[in-house]
């Protein structure tokens, strides 16, 4: 689809991934609505985008709901959803020193990358269906964010690396069944990104990690995600797949 | 890497995909190298996007070195490698109409599919291993393959076309590994039903059947799309290792 003057909802759109995608579609000339927790990161971004920001908790389905109503009210309807929204807890499944993972913050996880992502889904491509068809009856194109971790999980993301599987496992089956509509599913497989959430990593951990990409050597720049979202976006023949985009980081 | 004015080679690039994918990459300023076996239709194709025609045989690898020293004396050595010569042989492994799959076909779609592919990544990225680099990353090259999403799920007959697709997604990972000291990517794309030559060989009826399980869009793609993928994969040096499905949700 062309993204001139066609809204793109981005949850988690105010910091990292979600920001530098919103740039980069920002400046390809569609309107951009963050939803996202935090409003005193969100509301300059959506300022300086020409864009706008919507304060929401994907994983609270009353907020997720009413934060697409006001995206919806503000800019029209969405043709881009991307799902960017996503927590980390890195921790050992059980250790001695530690004991067993607490259910709580499984749970969280678990509730913000899996049903968040879902709900998401959901909702963004409940108004993408009664849109006008573009070419090839193209309604709308909905793109999660999985991560290197749903396919080779390091130690102390048990629950992330099953979230993020989740969300890989689920795109084939969306994909079914949005294509009748003319709404096109897909999933990025980040690996080493520069964001807050891998920021959270200490350097000597850091520097490690880098040693472990084959090539680039180098954290990746969130905009080349920002690319990719929006090459899937043009390109039409993508659907229902997962690309991994880490520097063969496996 | 940036894609202007650098050289690129692609192989079966006189029709089909490889000559979408000539197309999109002399577009965005590549100076392209089409290596075919039908050196009367590369030079057409050449002669339509500015590029040269080099006559390749790529189960031939004496043939494949000698086109990718042809391509470097003409136009400096190729930053960008795009395995797009492939065959297709129908036929099932056995059955009582048509007896056991021939051994003849099926060395030569595995010749030309598999091995022909691996050895043009070899001979194109040894001549990459001494190039300046590109850019800080020290980026040298990217070797691009085609492979196809019988790869993963292929119908009844397809037996030997399937295992030559399944080894080039099998290739790219430890290719990748390879060549990573060198600033080399390595990537596979797998499409789904395109219009080329090569699908063209289906009947009506296995085409409509095909594209009834097609989720969307519901049409054979186009080789430009192709090469709009390949285009992006040269300009995002993060992609590195994978095969990406292009199907319109094919399985």
């Amino acid at each position: 689809m062309k993204l001139e003057g066609v809204a793109a909802f981005l949850t988690g759109g105010a910091s990292g991934l979600g920001a530098a995608t919103a740039r980069v579609l920002a400046e390809a000339g569609a309107i951009v609505a963050l939803l996202d927790r935090d409003m005193v990161l969100a509301e300059p971004l959506a300022r300086e985008l020409g864009g706008i920001a919507v304060k929401c908790d994907v994983a609270d389905h009353d907020s997720l709901k009413a934060a697409v109503q006001q995206a919806c009210a503000a800019i029209g309807p969405p043709r881009i959803a991307v799902n960017f929204a996503g927590i980390d807890v890195s921790r050992k499944i059980a250790s001695r020193s530690q004991g067993p993972h607490p259910i709580e913050s499984m749970q969280r996880e678990i509730n913000i990358n899996v049903i968040g992502t879902l709900d998401g889904c959901a909702l963004f491509a409940e108004q993408m269906m009664n849109l006008d068809p573009f070419e090839d009856g193209e309604r709308g194109v909905l793109i999660n964010i999985a991560s290197g971790a749903a396919f080779n999980g390091p130690p102390g993301q048990a629950a992330y690396a099953a979230s993020k599987r989740a969300v890989a496992g689920a795109t084939l089956p969306l994909a079914r069944d949005l294509a009748p509509y003319g709404i096109r599913v897909m999933t990025i497989a980040p690996g080493f990104f520069k964001t807050p959430l891998a920021s959270s990593v200490d350097d000597k951990h850091i520097d490690k990690l880098i040693a472990m990409v084959p090539f680039p050597k180098r954290w990746g720049d969130p905009r080349e995600i920002g690319e990719l979202v929006k090459h899937i976006c043009q390109n039409r023949m993508l659907n229902g797949e997962t690309i991994q985009i880490d520097g063969a980081m496996r | 890497m940036k894609i202007h004015g650098l050289s690129a080679l692609v192989t079966g690039g006189a029709s089909g995909i490889g000559a979408g994918v000539a197309r999109v990459l002399a577009r965005a300023g590549a100076k392209v190298a089409i290596l075919d076996r039908n050196a009367e239709l590369a030079q057409a194709t050449a002669a339509a996007v500015g590029g040269i025609a080099i006559a390749c045989d790529v189960a031939n690898d004496a043939s494949v070195q000698q086109a990718v020293a042809a391509a470097q004396a003409a136009q400096g050595a190729a930053r960008i490698l795009v395995n797009c010569a492939g065959i297709d042989t129908a036929r099932k492994i056995a059955s009582r109409k048509t007896g056991a799959h021939p051994i003849g076909p099926m060395q030569r779609v595995i010749d030309v599919n598999l091995v022909g592919t691996l050895s043009c990544c070899a001979h194109a990225s040894y001549a990459m291993l001494d190039l300046a680099p590109l850019d800080a990353d020290g980026e040298r090259g990217v070797l691009i393959n085609i492979a196809s999403v019988a790869a993963f799920n292929a119908p009844n007959g397809q037996s030997v076309y399937a295992a030559s697709k399944a080894g080039v997604v099998g290739a790219t990972l430890p290719m990748a590994r390879d060549l990573a000291r060198y600033g080399i990517r390595v990537m596979t794309i797998a499409p789904g039903l395109f219009d080329t030559p090569l699908a063209g060989t289906m009947d009506d009826a296995m085409t409509g059947q095909v594209l009834r399980q097609v989720l969307f869009p519901k049409r054979k793609g186009k080789p430009d799309e192709i090469g709009a993928l390949v285009q992006h994969i040269c300009e995002n040096q993060m992609l590195n290792a994978s095969t990406i499905r292009i199907d319109a949700g094919l399985f």
